[in-house]
């Protein structure tokens, strides 16, 4: 089990970099956020996981400054974040419902990309294995590479905190680890990661905090070991204490 | 290269290396084609008669008699297709998520849509660039080119277009769909026809008189040869309130309340500048003919007279009031800016009706006719000013062409083969490169 090995997960202590704080949104009648709070130690990978409609989106939508929160507010080292420009400097927000431009190609995707920011990485280029599809057109690349194509956006940039909705969809199982390892080697390197997932057993791989958002409301929010010790489930897996929770 | 040229860039490239964006640019090769060669066809056969006329060759000018009917072919494109081609820069943005990226990026909200604005305006100035070749042939016919009339029907066009730019960008910025945005905003462009619709049918006088502030009204201005700063002031004002705005709508980061707030300001800064506008009159003919303009002597006379007021007792739904404000009122707003003219009502118009009361310095000439000839004795009489003689005025010769049916086919010839060939040449050209790079991939 030489994978297992290599995914094994290190908690960092980080201090508490980014605050989320009560933070409510209603659509019309429907509570989509009711007081959502938890914090996001600097240096760590926080998986927000939960079932479908939970809210996932929306709190990662809210925490980039795609929409504005009816209540709360979100702190960044104890300062309010409230403009849109503020959280853009800090944060890079990868939304799960992004089709990058069809009619380009790989190529001209990313030189855009590297113009406008002024930031290069070929190391991602050759992480994400983009250079042999360079001049594919973007609606021909399979699912996978336009996930790919999704995160060298998200990844593009020096800003402190990664925001990734769903950012495992449409890998098959050898891609997953590749990703999985591009992740943890940009933590490495000292950035932040919010992720939205789904597939927990995915969660599970990478995340070193979790936050278990269900109809809106946080069910529970801490490390592996903090959620078996407090719902009684020692060496459960993270589904299993998922559903334990849910209960 | 700078940072905003980059978005630039891709924008123009986003515009123009679209099926739509040559779709469109064929079209107006085609329809451009078609109307400039119905007119040239018209302009000559009428033109057999005054060759040896020298009084009916006065008549023929070839602004009104051949680009004006041209230019009628893109004013139909413009209010009917350029939205299908301007909307999709930013509403696909907003469906395919691709504004997050963008927004991302170091540009702010003002960055991203003034690069798709620019984008837009250069495809309008291409659009325009296809028309050139109109003017080319008829030089090559030995037509005669008035340079300072046709300036002003381009601008006219240019200004139309960019509003039809400003509309869509309203609709895409509003609309979630691409299909619905389209369909808004060529609602709100056709408005325009209905209310003008409504005033020629004599529907209401509410339409009668908002047909004063629609957009083909003030087009007319320019298809006339007339540089309106009033008109121009219009455009402007109506594309800087849209583009706006959209602005306000993009902006997800504002509040609803805040959003709100800035869309009412803006309708009220408009409106209230649009009224500031309206005040003044100040249009100058630009035509080699002045035919907006009365003789230079009776000109000349009129600039000495003072305050100069008008009551009309007539419905402006009227012919003969339609009649007398193309004729004489519109030509003599060219002379006065500061004419007061009173539009009577009730019981007022009922009892007088069909009357035109003149009044300078406190006295007054009445009168029925709505013809120069019966209306300018009155008014020179109360003002104590004569009217000089007309004299080394040079006359406009007028300019008709007899042009062979033969030599016509080039027409065809340019807009029908030379132009859309070449335009999808350099689509396909464009197009085949990536295909062969992809299959060496």
């Amino acid at each position: 089990m030489v994978f297992l090995k290599t995914l094994k997960i290190n908690t960092p202590q980080g201090i508490k970099m980014l605050k989320i704080s009560n933070i409510s949104k209603r659509y019309l009648k429907t509570v989509a956020l009711d007081k959502v709070s938890f914090e996001v130690s600097e240096g760590s990978i926080m998986g927000i996981i939960g079932p479908n409609g939970a809210g996932k989106s929306t709190l990662l939508d809210i925490i980039s400054g795609f929409q504005n929160p009816d209540e709360g507010g979100i702190y960044y080292n104890d300062q309010p974040v409230s403009l849109f420009k503020e959280k853009k400097q800090l944060i890079s927000y990868m939304p799960e419902n992004l089709t990058i431009y069809p009619d380009y190609t790989v190529a001209a995707f990313i030189d855009f990309i590297q113009l406008a920011t002024g930031y290069e990485d070929p190391e991602l280029i050759k992480t994400l294995n983009l250079a042999k599809l360079k001049n594919r057109k973007i609606r021909h690349l399979s699912k996978g590479y336009h996930q790919r194509l999704k995160l060298f956006f998200a990844l593009s940039n020096r800003k402190k905190i990664i925001v990734l909705d769903e950012p495992f969809n449409g890998f098959d199982p050898v891609q997953l680890i590749e990703i999985l390892e591009l992740i943890k080697e940009k933590n490495r390197q000292g950035r932040t990661f919010i992720l939205s997932i789904h597939h927990l057993y995915d969660a599970e791989k990478i995340c070193h905090y979790y936050t278990l958002i269900d109809e809106g409301r946080v069910v529970t929010t801490g490390s592996i070991e903090t959620l078996r010790h407090k719902f009684g489930v020692e060496k459960a897996s993270l589904e299993q204490i998922f559903i334990r929770a849910l209960q | 290269m700078s940072r905003l040229s980059i978005l630039l860039v891709k924008e123009i490239r986003d515009i123009f290396f679209t099926k739509t964006g040559l779709l469109f640019l064929m079209l107006v090769s085609f329809i451009t084609g078609y109307s400039f060669l119905t007119a040239v066809e018209l302009y000559s056969e009428q033109s057999l008669s005054a060759v040896n006329n020298p009084l009916y060759a006065r008549g023929f000018e070839p602004v009104p008699g051949v680009f004006v009917p041209t230019y009628g072919g893109l004013f139909v494109l413009f209010s009917l297709f350029l939205p299908f081609v301007i909307i999709p820069l930013l509403s696909l943005e907003k469906q395919n998520g691709t504004l997050a990226v963008l927004i991302q990026l170091p540009y702010s909200f003002k960055d991203i849509l003034i690069a798709k604005i620019s984008a837009a305006f250069f495809f309008l100035l291409m659009t325009i660039l296809l028309t050139l070749p109109c003017f080319i042939l008829w030089q090559l016919y030995g037509g005669h080119i008035p340079f300072n009339e046709l300036f002003v029907l381009i601008s006219g066009y240019l200004l139309y277009g960019l509003f039809v730019v400003s509309v869509s960008f309203f609709a895409a910025a509003l609309f979630e769909s691409t299909a619905n945005a389209s369909i808004f905003s060529i609602l709100l462009i056709v408005l325009s026809w209905v209310i003008d619709f409504g005033k020629n049918m004599d529907v209401s006088t509410f339409l009668t008189s908002l047909s004063e502030w629609t957009v083909t009204r003030n087009l007319k201005y320019f298809e006339q040869g007339i540089l309106s700063f009033t008109a121009s002031m219009y455009f402007v004002l109506l594309c800087s309130f849209f583009f706006i705005l959209a602005y306000i709508l993009l902006r997800f980061d504002l509040r609803i309340k805040s959003k709100l707030k800035r869309l009412f300001a803006t309708v009220v800064l408009f409106l209230l500048a649009l009224f500031i506008s309206f005040q003044s009159s100040l249009n100058t003919d630009m035509t080699e003919s002045h035919r907006h303009l009365f003789s230079p002597a009776v000109t000349k006379a009129l600039q000495e007279i003072p305050d100069l007021e008008i009551d009309v007792y007539m419905k402006k739904s009227d012919s003969r009031f339609r009649d007398y404000q193309n004729k004489f009122l519109n030509k003599l707003l060219l002379v006065l800016n500061d004419i007061k003219i009173r539009m009577m009502t009730g019981r007022e118009l009922n009892k007088n009706y069909g009357l035109f009361i003149y009044r300078i310095n406190g006295k007054q000439g009445k009168t029925y006719s709505n013809s120069e000839k019966e209306i300018f004795p009155i008014i020179f009489k109360l003002a104590g000013v004569s009217v000089g003689q007309d004299n080394g005025q040079q006359v406009f010769p007028g300019y008709p062409l007899v042009i062979k049916k033969e030599q016509l086919t080039i027409i065809q010839s340019v807009f029908y083969l030379v132009i859309p060939l070449t335009l999808i040449s350099i689509f396909v050209f464009k197009n085949f490169k990536l295909i062969r790079r992809d299959n060496n991939d």
